[in-house]
């Protein structure tokens, strides 16, 4: 038995710490890669979403002043690129080792084609999908992969909503049919990330033993299908409102809301150095 | 029944089926066929005169009477396992229009209610064939070695009466005992698959079957004795960390064990169990 093979060759490192990596696996499924996913779309979402913001009417498009806002406010956040890296890593780690465990199994909806059955699949095959997906799309957006992008448009932090219209949309002025494709492939991978995470939340509370009755199993994949289903929306959203999205105006929305930022920082530029100024005529000496 | 036919719309089709079968019928049973360890298999089909109430080990039992084809060439005997045939001990599993079940509780009214309607036989494929029908579940049965599913009771002295259950505890074990080893839930299990490699087999998928007796186990006051050897085992490659959740094994146990919920609760015992390693510096 199990004393007679473990004798007989050498662990290796992925079976000696299988336990810890499967499990790994799982946590950084949900974090950070899950929690990073929910607040990605909560932002992009905002070129819908910000639309509700009268105040940022004054700009322009309320939804692009809105998304700018947050893209400003990301890169306000101090070291974010040991964020990103950390991103990175859990990303790399969780397709890596997700790719090895999917090898090991074959599946078999063609004879038991039960809903749990088809979730596994998908589960694969959504995890496929969707690292092809975030590979394109940190390359093009993050890494300058212009020639992957239509008409090699770059996509900028300072004009976040009109430069990712424009890619979206395949040119500055119309829908081309390489806007269309690229489109297509962002809501393919958007709906294949969302399920993946959402599936993925609801096997992970059976792997970890939080949900053991089918009741409990059922409830929590009742909220598992329920935040999927809004941060599907929310990735829609995003995905169709930057598409149909008028790259010009956007533009002209993004100069005015920096342009008003610059104002209203040097405006407290202003009032610093009055105060400065005021407060240095009081010490000095008589 | 009928809360197996709600679930399951394959259920439903049996249960028409069994409601419009006519009598007097013939119907063919396409068998996979194999002469041996490693052989190459091919296909055969048979006429069977199909009686009242019929069930596929009756109509095997007169293939071997008969063993001629639908061509009318004569052939060897089809060969399949069996034992109790009242659906108990699990020997006569098979794969019976695409789906794995026990032989002996499949009617053919449920499956070919009409004239010339085809039955398809073939040996479950996650385990090697011996011939035919007939496969080796050694493979099975070391898997349940590998969670030591038993109660340890051999010594030297009188260990004294067994310990006091309670209802509850009852209750819950008293479904788990009822698996008999048959081998469906691996069968529909895209995890676990056929491994010929004996070395291989304490480090591919376990299984539920295996798993869920872990947990009648575990939950056993003298069994308990060996939780942590069992965890450990579970812990492992090829453990219930390879489950993949398709929750197929739940679907297709023939006496609709919980597997799945076993799962979830082994799983729940490991994660106890790997932390408490952990900071154990085990």
């Amino acid at each position: 038995m199990s004393e007679a093979t473990t004798a007989k060759h050498p662990r290796s490192f992925l079976e000696r710490h299988h336990h810890l990596l499967r499990r790994l696996h799982s946590l950084t499924g949900i974090v950070p890669i899950g929690v990073f996913l929910i607040s990605h779309l909560l932002t992009n979402g905002s070129v819908v979403w910000g639309l509700l913001d009268s105040r940022k009417a004054e700009y322009g498009h309320a939804g692009v002043a809105t998304f700018q806002h947050e893209v400003d406010f990301i890169h306000s956040i101090p070291f974010l690129f040991f964020i990103e890296l950390s991103l990175w890593g859990a990303i790399a780690f969780h397709s890596i080792l997700g790719f090895y465990y999917a090898k090991t199994g074959i599946t078999n909806t063609g004879s038991y084609s039960f809903g749990g059955n088809w979730r596994y699949r998908l589960q694969r095959i959504t995890g496929y999908i969707g690292i092809l997906f975030i590979v394109y799309h940190v390359g093009t957006l993050r890494w300058n992969w212009t020639f992957l992008t239509p008409g090699g448009t770059a996509w900028s932090a300072e004009f976040a909503g009109s430069t990712m219209a424009q890619i979206l949309r395949g040119s500055p002025s119309e829908l081309t049919v390489a806007g269309v494709a690229v489109t297509a492939g962002y809501l393919l991978g958007v709906t294949s990330l969302v399920f993946h995470f959402a599936n993925g939340l609801w096997t992970a509370a059976i792997t970890w033993g939080l949900t053991i009755s089918q009741a409990a199993q059922r409830r929590w994949g009742y909220a598992c299908a329920g935040l999927g289903a809004g941060l599907m929306v929310m990735g829609w959203a995003a995905v169709i409102g930057f598409a149909t999205l008028d790259p010009a105006e956007a533009k002209a929305t993004e100069q005015k809301f920096r342009l008003k930022e610059q104002r209203e920082a040097e405006k407290i530029g202003e009032v610093i150095d009055r105060e400065r100024n005021r407060v240095s005529a009081i010490d000095a000496p008589r | 029944m009928s809360t197996a036919t709600k679930l399951d719309p394959a259920a439903a089709q049996r249960a028409a089926n069994r409601k419009s079968a006519k009598a007097g019928r013939t119907v063919i049973f396409r068998v996979k066929r194999c002469e041996g360890p490693g052989k190459p298999s091919r296909w055969e089909e048979f006429k069977v005169p199909v009686p009242p109430g019929a069930n596929v080990i009756s109509c095997l039992q007169h293939i071997a009477a008969n063993p001629v084809t639908t061509q009318g060439a004569r052939t060897t005997p089809v060969v399949w396992d069996s034992g109790c045939l009242e659906e108990v001990c699990g020997a006569c599993t098979m794969v019976i229009n695409g789906r794995v079940r026990q032989s002996c509780s499949a009617l053919i009214d449920d499956y070919a209610p009409q004239e010339g309607d085809v039955m398809v036989l073939e040996p479950m494929s996650k385990f090697p064939v011996v011939r035919d029908l007939w496969v080796d579940r050694s493979r099975l049965f070391h898997n349940l070695q590998r969670v030591k599913a038993w109660v340890p009771i051999d010594g030297t002295y009188d260990l004294g009466s067994g310990p006091i259950e309670s209802p509850a505890s009852q209750g819950t074990r008293y479904k788990l005992s009822e698996c008999m080893s048959c081998g469906c839930c691996l069968e529909a299990c895209p995890q676990f698959n056929l491994e010929e490699d004996k070395a291989a087999w304490d480090t591919s998928f376990i299984g539920a079957h295996a798993i869920s007796q872990a947990r009648l186990f575990n939950e056993h006051a003298t069994g308990a004795i060996l939780k942590d050897e069992r965890l450990d085992a579970l812990m492992g490659q090829g453990g219930i960390n390879d489950c993949g959740n398709a929750q197929n094994c739940v679907k297709v146990c023939p006496k609709h064990i919980p597997l799945t919920e076993s799962i979830a609760a082994m799983g729940r015992a490991v994660t106890i169990h790997g932390i408490k390693k952990f900071f154990r510096g085990e």
